[in-house]
């Protein structure tokens, strides 16, 4: 990789750094392991920048080499990986989703509030947490997040409607947390 | 034409631009022409925005932006030593360890003699980590990579924005408006910015065309520390000089700022945004450096 290709390496892949905090730190829950983890992919992906064809999607090769290296950790710590499986992801999950959103209790209507948003998104159980980040954070096609969980783009289909159905339950019964002090 | 329940399958692949070609067009005709899926669409379209339009979630600390870019500054081949250096290569350094911890053994006497010798002087601690993420925060706001959530040149608006997004209240006083003086500056908007797994206020201002920005978090969650102290006025407050910027910390009544901006001296000028009356040269005065 010549001096010219390696600097805009470096520029692309620093803009990519506040995503992959916050997928490290969705991963891992622990702002250490977190920041140790981001700078163990940017290690391993200046390693591999020559094998990175120039189509590439930069962003989701990086999401790619995180999630190994996050499981390569799990594998070495010999624990069981916390992404557990969740209810069977083989049924539709559309219908489902779709009869629960007529629930008047379910917070449609109005505009949610960010903070709230943020903290049920945080709350969510690992899998449903990491997919909606993928997704409606990050903005990955099925395609890409599949690639990225090494998983059949079906499976990213029904985990994410019923990890937005997670959301909205959680949603409804958001209260506002504040402290009063005043600059 | 799709019927209603084709329709709802295809729900979250529409919502999620993954529908295409012939299936996209019978869905917006469908959609078009049935007042109840429509409003369904609607409706998840709603909710999903508001979750789309929740991030960033985190935003990385300024202390792992610096290692990375140094990192990636690196040749390929060359082992990274960093201070939160990767498990999986810890190993690789054992031996460059190793020659490091007996080239410290020699030379720790030399550094003990030096250290003693510069206690005599003024001391100038480190940056505070809250300090170090608002420079780069002001720094990333003047280059275009920081866009404000919410533009307002009204306090009240700002400090309504606040409320219920983060955990403390924030209240800027509106002096300008209220004094009729020449307006020396002016209220730009604001922005939540990541520190320590929580959010803190971020509010921009300029004056004379020159940045200000005011960080405010809980004193719970930093305390200001390191950098050159001075007490004005019964508050304690830090002064560094970071990247060419000028950063005042201090806690007061359970909350702690930074203040950033690149004006002379200690950049005082920037407590103009919230201390522009006559009394408050007594406040500001201190903070001038003494020649």
């Amino acid at each position: 990789m010549s001096g010219s290709s390696r600097a805009l390496f470096n520029s692309e892949a620093m803009q990519h750094i506040d995503a992959l905090f916050g997928y490290a730190m969705s991963l891992t829950r622990n702002q250490s392991e977190a920041e140790d983890l981001v700078q163990e992919t940017y290690l391993k992906a200046v390693r591999a920048a020559a094998q990175l064809a120039p189509d590439s999607n930069l962003k989701s090769w990086l999401f790619v080499i995180m999630r190994n290296a996050w499981l390569n950790q799990l594998r070495h710590r010999k624990s069981a990986p916390r992404l557990i499986e969740l209810d069977s992801e083989d049924s539709k999950p559309w219908s489902n989703t779709l009869q629960t959103s007529n629930n008047p209790h379910v917070i449609y209507m109005r505009k949610l509030d960010q903070l709230q948003v943020r903290t049920a998104i945080l709350d969510l159980p690992d899998a449903y947490r990491e997919i909606v980040i993928l997704r409606d954070i990050e903005g990955f096609s099925y395609q890409e997040i599949a690639n990225i969980l090494a998983c059949p783009a079906g499976t990213v289909m029904s985990r994410l409607g019923r990890a937005r159905e997670k959301l909205r339950q959680m949603l409804s019964g958001w209260q506002p947390r504040k402290k009063a002090r005043s600059v | 034409m799709y019927s209603c329940e084709e329709m709802r399958e295809r729900l979250t692949l529409y919502l999620d631009h993954e529908l295409q070609g012939e299936e996209l067009t019978a869905f917006e005709f469908h959609v078009l022409n049935c007042d109840e899926c429509r409003s369904l669409v609607e409706k998840e379209q709603l909710f999903l925005n508001s979750v789309r339009t929740a991030g960033p979630l985190n935003v990385a600390p300024p202390e792992l932006r610096s290692r990375v870019e140094d990192l990636l500054l690196r040749k390929e081949s060359e082992p990274v030593a960093t201070k939160t250096q990767p498990k999986q290569t810890r190993t690789k350094l054992t031996w460059g360890l190793a020659i490091a911890a007996a080239v410290l053994v020699i030379t720790l006497p030399l550094i003990a003699w030096r250290v003693l010798q510069r206690s005599n002087g003024p001391r100038i601690g480190q940056p505070s980590s809250f300090a170090l993420m608002s420079a780069d925060t002001h720094l990333r706001r003047t280059r275009g990579q920081l866009p404000l959530e919410m533009e307002s040149g009204t306090p009240g608006q700002i400090s309504n924005w606040f409320s219920n997004k983060v955990n403390f209240s924030v209240k800027l006083p509106n002096y300008q408006d209220s004094s009729g003086q020449e307006k020396l500056y002016t209220l730009e908007g604001a922005r939540l910015v990541g520190f320590k797994e929580d959010y803190a206020a971020y509010v921009a201002y300029r004056m004379k065309a020159r940045p200000i920005s005011l960080v405010i978090t809980s004193a719970s969650v930093a305390q200001p520390s390191g950098g050159e102290e001075i007490t004005a006025k019964g508050l304690k407050f830090h002064y560094d000089a970071i990247q060419g910027l000028k950063v005042l910390t201090w806690s007061d009544r359970g909350l702690t700022y930074a203040l950033v901006s690149d004006f002379e001296e200690r950049g005082q000028q920037s407590c103009i945004v919230c201390h522009q009356g006559a009394n408050d040269r007594d406040f500001i005065d201190p903070l001038k450096p003494h020649h």
